[in-house]
Parts: C-alpha cells; sequence; structure tokens
C-alpha cells in the first residue's frame, strides 16, 4: 500500500509555509517589472559595512494581498515584520573577524566557504528541505549552488557562523517519515563555480548599464549576505530597479532563500556605482545559470518598496505570468494537439452536428460505439425557482452530488448506442452555431481522443424558441471506420448564459474551431485511422 | 457483458511500482498544523481483482462498473477540490507523473510544469454545484481503468472575480489487493465565460 505521509511538526510547515508564501507574493507582483537578463557574471567588490538596513515594510500592508492560506492577515503582518527585524538583527550582529577579511581580496578569491552536506538528500525536494532547514536555523543563510550528488544534497555557505549555525540544525528536523536528518558541514576551499568568471559582451554591456543607474547603498544592503552584483543591472530602466533579478540567476539561488535585507530606501540610492568601488571584489560566480524567469525575478520580489512603487503593473500573458494582483493565466482558445487531429476533430463535429440539428437524430447511431455511454446536466442552483429554458433538460440532468436515487443514477447514464440515440432524439431540437466552437483536445493516445467542446446553440421549437443556451461536450472517441471517430463516452452539460450575462459575449466568441475545415486527403484518412501512433502524438501536445 | 483479467498484466505490476516510490517520493504535502490529510482517492478494491487468484474468469457487469465510477468520482471531487483550496502544494499528489492539464487553453503538461502551475495559481475557493461521471469503456483504455469526471459550479480566484468553470478529469485505477488509488491522467478547466474572464 502507499504509506501514508509522517508530516512534520504543524507549526514548522505553518512557518515554512508563510515564508514561503511571502516570497511568492513578491515574486508574482513583480514578475511583470522583470525580463529575462542574461546572467552574466562579473564579480564587484565590496566592502562590509555597518550600518541601519532599514526594514521598510509599511507600504506593502495595504496593497499587498497575501495568500497563504488559512493565515489572518495581523498573523502574515506580525510574522512578516518580525522577519525583517530578525533578519536585520542578525546580519548586524554577523559579524566574525573572518568576515572582514572575506571579499576584500581584489583578485576575486574568497573568504571561508563551507560545504553543507544532507546525507541521503537526494529524497527530499530542494525548497522542502531548504524551507526545514531555514526554519530551524537560528541564522538567515544564502544556499548556493544546491544540488545532488550521489545520494545526497550539499549547497555552500560562505560564512563559518553560518556554518556553524547549520551545524547545530543537525538532529532537530525531522522528513516526513519522521526521520532525523543530519546535516555535516565542512570547509570547502574555494569552490569550483567561484574560480570562474563568465567574460561577455552582455556582461559587459550589463556592467555598463549598471554603472549608469545603479548605486549600492551600505545602509540598505547587508552585502555580507548578498553578494551583489552592480555591474549585472542592464540598461533597461525598468531593470534598473531590479538588480536582484540578477542576484539569483548569478548564484542560482533558490528564490525562497533570499533574506529580506533590501530597503526601499537602499533602491532609490541605487544610481551610479563604480565597480570596483563600494563592492568589494567578490566571486562566487556561478557556473550554472539559472534560465527560469521565476529564478531570476526572485529576489526583487523581496524589496518591500517595490511593490508599492507601482500598483498598476499590467498583466503578463504567459502562463506562469504574474502580477501585484495575481492574474491568472490568460485564457487561450482551441488546443488540439496537432493540425492532423485538429482536422480530424473538426470534420467530425461537422458531421455530427449536421445530424444533431437536422431534426433526426438516429442518424448518430453509426457514430457511437455499441457499448456507449452518454449523460446530460444542467446546472443546479439553488436559488433559480423561475422556470428557464433548461426546463426541458430537467428530468436528463443527472447530477450525482445532488442525486441520491440509485435507481436513478443508473438510469440517467444512458448504454449502448440504441439507448442513447433514442434519448439524444427525445431532447429538443437545436441549431448549433459551429463558429462559437472551442475544442479542447485534452487526451490522446494510441488508443483513443477526448475532446471537450464549448459553444452555444438555439432552440429551434417550443416555448423557448429562440432562446440562446451554452453547452460543453466531451467526447472519448477511438478510431472508428474509415476516418471517423467512434464515441465511447459523451457527457453532455447544458446551461443558460443569460443569468451570467455572457449571453452575447459567446455570440461573439473568436472564430475558433472552424475557420477552416479542409477536406480529408486519402492519405490523411489512412494515417488518421490508427491514430498516428508515433511519440510524435503526445510529444507535440507536450511541446505546444 | 465485460470480462475481467484475473491476474496484472506485466505493465499493471510496474505502474504498481512505480507509484509505490513516486509516494515516496518528494512531492511531499505539507498538511495543516493539527491534521494529518491523506492527499489520495482511494476507494474500495476493483471487482476484477478482488476476484484475483480465482481459477475462473469474474463478468463484471455494466452496472458495477458505474458504481464504481460513481464512488471513486464523489470521493476524489471531494479531495480534490479541498486539496485545491487548501492545501495547494499537494495537490499534484493527485495527478499521474505524466498528466496533462488544459486550463483555459493554456497546457501545462507533467509533474514539474504541474507543480509550478499550480504553485502561481492565486489562492481558490471552489464551490461545486455539479458532478457527474462515466465508466470510460475499455476500448480506449485498453482495459485501464478509467473514469471520467465531470465538474461545474463557481471558483473565486484572489485578486480575480468570480468565475462559473467546468472541468473534466479523466481518473485511472491504481489497484492492489487492499484498494484502489485514483490519480488524474488528464485535466481540462475552463471559465464558463472565458472568453471575457
Amino acid at each position: 500500500m502507499f504509506p501514508n505521509s509522517h508530516l512534520p511538526g504543524g507549526h514548522t510547515d505553518q512557518v515554512a509555509q508563510r515564508r514561503a508564501r511571502c516570497s511568492d507574493i513578491y515574486q508574482r507582483r513583480l514578475s511583470s517589472r522583470s525580463e529575462k537578463v542574461n546572467p552574466g557574471i562579473h564579480s564587484s567588490s565590496h566592502q562590509q559595512q555597518d550600518g541601519e538596513a532599514a526594514m521598510h515594510g509599511a507600504h506593502m500592508d495595504s496593497s499587498v494581498r497575501y495568500t497563504p492560506y488559512a493565515i489572518s492577515p495581523y498573523n502574515r503582518k506580525g510574522s512578516f515584520r518580525k522577519q525583517d527585524q530578525t533578519h536585520v538583527n542578525m546580519e548586524r550582529e554577523q559579524k566574525p573577524p573572518e568576515r572582514r577579511m572575506e571579499g576584500n581580496m581584489p583578485d576575486g578569491t574568497l573568504g571561508s566557504w563551507f560545504k553543507i552536506t544532507v546525507p541521503f538528500g537526494i529524497k527530499y525536494n530542494e525548497k522542502w528541505l531548504l524551507n526545514l532547514i531555514r526554519n530551524e536555523c537560528s541564522v538567515p543563510f544564502i544556499p548556493v549552488e544546491f544540488h545532488y550528488e550521489n545520494m545526497h544534497a550539499s549547497f555552500f555557505v560562505e560564512n563559518a557562523s553560518i556554518a556553524y549555525a547549520l551545524k547545530n540544525v543537525s538532529g532537530k528536523i525531522w522528513d516526513e517519515d519522521n526521520e532525523k536528518i543530519s546535516i555535516f558541514v565542512n570547509p570547502a576551499g574555494i569552490p569550483h563555480f567561484a574560480q570562474k568568471e563568465l567574460k561577455s559582451e552582455k556582461v559587459e554591456k550589463i556592467k555598463l548599464a549598471m554603472n549608469q543607474q545603479c548605486d549600492v547603498s551600505q545602509e540598505a544592503l547587508d552585502i555580507q549576505r548578498l553578494p551583489f552584483y552592480p555591474d549585472m543591472m542592464t540598461r533597461d530602466t525598468k531593470m534598473a530597479s531590479n538588480p536582484g533579478k540578477c542576484m539569483a540567476a548569478s548564484l542560482h539561488v533558490h528564490e525562497e532563500n533570499i533574506p529580506m535585507v533590501m530597503s526601499a530606501v537602499g533602491m532609490d540610492k541605487w544610481k551610479g556605482t563604480e565597480p570596483g568601488g563600494k563592492c568589494a571584489d567578490r566571486s562566487p560566480v556561478c557556473t550554472t545559470f539559472s534560465d527560469n524567469s521565476s529564478n531570476i525575478n526572485s529576489i526583487l520580489e523581496l524589496f518591500p518598496k517595490l511593490l508599492c512603487l507601482d500598483g498598476q503593473q499590467s498583466p503578463r500573458p504567459t502562463l506562469c505570468g504574474t502580477e501585484a494582483h495575481k492574474t491568472l493565466p490568460t485564457c487561450k482558445g482551441s488546443f488540439f494537439g496537432s493540425e492532423m487531429l485538429k482536422n480530424l476533430v473538426l470534420q467530425f463535429l461537422q458531421q455530427y452536428y449536421l445530424i444533431y440539428d437536422s431534426g433526426d437524430r438516429q442518424g448518430l447511431l453509426s457514430a457511437y460505439h455499441d457499448e456507449a455511454c452518454f449523460s446530460l446536466s444542467i446546472p443546479f442552483n439553488p436559488e433559480d425557482s423561475a422556470p428557464s429554458s433548461l426546463c426541458k433538460y430537467f428530468k436528463d440532468s443527472r447530477n450525482i452530488k445532488i442525486l441520491k436515487d440509485p435507481y436513478l443514477k443508473g438510469e440517467l447514464l444512458r448504454h449502448t448506442k440504441r439507448d442513447i440515440v433514442d434519448s439524444l432524439s427525445a431532447l429538443p431540437k437545436t441549431q448549433h452555431d459551429l463558429s462559437s466552437f472551442l475544442v479542447d483536445m485534452w487526451c490522446q493516445t494510441e488508443w483513443m481522443l477526448c475532446f471537450s467542446v464549448n459553444g452555444v446553440f438555439k432552440e429551434v421549437e417550443g416555448q423557448s424558441q429562440g432562446s440562446v443556451l451554452a453547452f460543453t461536450r466531451t467526447f472519448i472517441a477511438t478510431p472508428g471506420s474509415s476516418s471517423s471517430l467512434c464515441i465511447v463516452n459523451d457527457k453532455l452539460f447544458v446551461w443558460d448564459t443569460s443569468h451570467q450575462g455572457t449571453q452575447s459575449a459567446l455570440f461573439t466568441l473568436v472564430p475558433t474551431a472552424f475557420s477552416s475545415v479542409p477536406a480529408f486527403s486519402q492519405e490523411q484518412q489512412k494515417m488518421v485511422q490508427v491514430f498516428s501512433v508515433q511519440s510524435g502524438m503526445n510529444y507535440q501536445l507536450s511541446q505546444k | 457483458m465485460r470480462k475481467c483479467r484475473s491476474h496484472w498484466s506485466q505493465g499493471d505490476r510496474e505502474r504498481h511500482q512505480r507509484r509505490s516510490h513516486y509516494y515516496e517520493g518528494p512531492h511531499t504535502s505539507h498538511s495543516s498544523c493539527g491534521g494529518r490529510t491523506r492527499e489520495e482517492v482511494v476507494t474500495p478494491p476493483l471487482p476484477e481483482h478482488a476476484a484475483a487468484g480465482s481459477p475462473m474468469a469474474m463478468s463484471v457487469d455494466f452496472k458495477t462498473y458505474v458504481d464504481q465510477a460513481c464512488r471513486a468520482a464523489e470521493e476524489f471531487v471531494n479531495i480534490y477540490y479541498e486539496t485545491m483550496d487548501k492545501r495547494r502544494r499537494a495537490l499534484t499528489r493527485l495527478y499521474l507523473d505524466k498528466a496533462t492539464l488544459i486550463w483555459n487553453g493554456n497546457v501545462v503538461s507533467g509533474l514539474d510544469a504541474l507543480n509550478n502551475f499550480f504553485d502561481t495559481l492565486p489562492s481558490s475557493e471552489f464551490q461545486v454545484n455539479m458532478l457527474d461521471c462515466q465508466p470510460v469503456h475499455e476500448q480506449a483504455t485498453q482495459s485501464q481503468t478509467t473514469v471520467l469526471v465531470v465538474t461545474s459550479g463557481t471558483v473565486k480566484f484572489d485578486g480575480n472575480k468570480q468565475h462559473y468553470f467546468n472541468q473534466n478529469f479523466l481518473l485511472t485505477a491504481q489497484s492492489t489487493p487492499n484498494n484502489t488509488v485514483w490519480k488524474i491522467a488528464s485535466d481540462c478547466f475552463r471559465f464558463q465565460d472565458w472568453s471575457s474572464g
């Protein structure tokens, strides 16, 4: 059997979740500002400075909406601020002697790096593990070059005190099987990634841009904690305020590991620093560049001021697009998986609805498998008391959420093609608007296609003649004879759009599926009959 | 009448083993404090497997498949939307490794992409008003027990207006002698008013 996971202590989880969510919030909020930065790396020098790292958290509250689940706003704010303070205090106090020496080496070599290893850490998800460690660790840390080697998970930290603090975490954290997790700490010398420096045109360009636009405020930036490469900023104004992006990219730092060290005040002062000026030359130059735009965006999301800088960021229509107010991914039209399948399905739908709307649905017998299933549903709206055009569908509606009668449950699922076509014939006559059709082909294998059709139709007779209804119909079909499809499952859902006020919108839907349906060639028919078993089929699906 | 398989095929065994490994793997859930909740959809064993070992092939009638499908669907829908709303990070445990989601026309394929996708989706409040299901004909699934689940209702994503939605799932069964674990092979989600949403 599959063992239930043994979960770590709830409180730790909540904290982890909370922190993770805080990071996520910022990430989402600011990603629209960000553009992809080629993470060219160049060491910059900096010196450790004393000073207040003023944590600016005030503005984030009103315009910011947190999404940690089931955490009250008060607690969120509270915990976040506390986190700020903690980080700030920690970092101010964290000045062991060797830190002063670190990073001040003009040849770019580094002070003390330590390799942190979690034995058998290969079992653990990176994010999860780091969060777990972080919750228990008395100091914040940035794990660099997290990787799995053999069975273990490892990362580097650049500070003896941090390494020591991490060592103390060993044995104090548990995995989901309630097994203790150990942490081993070893001096690392200079890690390989610290020895290389990437030179490229882009790096130069970025350096130039950053010089012009970026300043490192020693008051704001705890350089100890964040090796900062002001060189990496681009000329682009949007990027100007997002230096963290570069950092994250270059360090391959996990997005949630970046403590809140930048202040709003600091951000303003990021203008025109000389390389090698305030920043010490240090180079944990990371040779693994994260291409992931969320990683790149991540650090900056943590900068409070930017959250309130622009409350009207324009949404980015990407799959994981996010912005200040958490827009959803852009809604798109039909998805077919391949041109061939598109043609196949569209032709099928054309033929199907031609018969369906013809007044005699008996012709559909040839479209169904002998043992096919069909059922239909309409929405269950307790508030709906007025008779609607849906009432004719009511008696056939199968909604097992509310239908408990086992006899009816069975009856309303039509089985065998004869039963199905009889039941379809009893439904009101319709006229479907093919130009309104939107098709999602959401599963395809060698043996079947599964697709859902969304669209509208008109009732063409009876009391509700002329009323427009919307539908979603899901077909599961296997290859039929002569390049047709054979329906094995058919599920129809009908609803009335008038209460949603989207009726007119539906009629003006982007013409999706039926813009053009070429006739099948002989060759196409042959191909179609075997559903193109090549691996290309599903591969295409994922490619799109 | 359908005949049942009286023993697993090699493919089934392999799938079963892979699933075990998957469950112990790093895709873990963090449940909220005080609760150990299970992100699994489990029903009693499938009829044919209950008869495993019997020298005679047992016939399973359509009604049994329907009942089984309904049971799986009801159990599944409860767990799925609660997990989506309250334990989002555990949601991908309900998906097969190679599962695909089409979300308002956006294709998300494989667990990594699904994890990332659900991570970036705002928090949600789902209200399911309609649920229906059908057993999928074995000709389409090569005898891999599968159920079509269809839901409809409303959803409110944080920061966005409420939408009516329709959702379709293909659930496949991983069977053991003691129970059946259902996972999502494919998922299709759409706002009803997608063009204006």
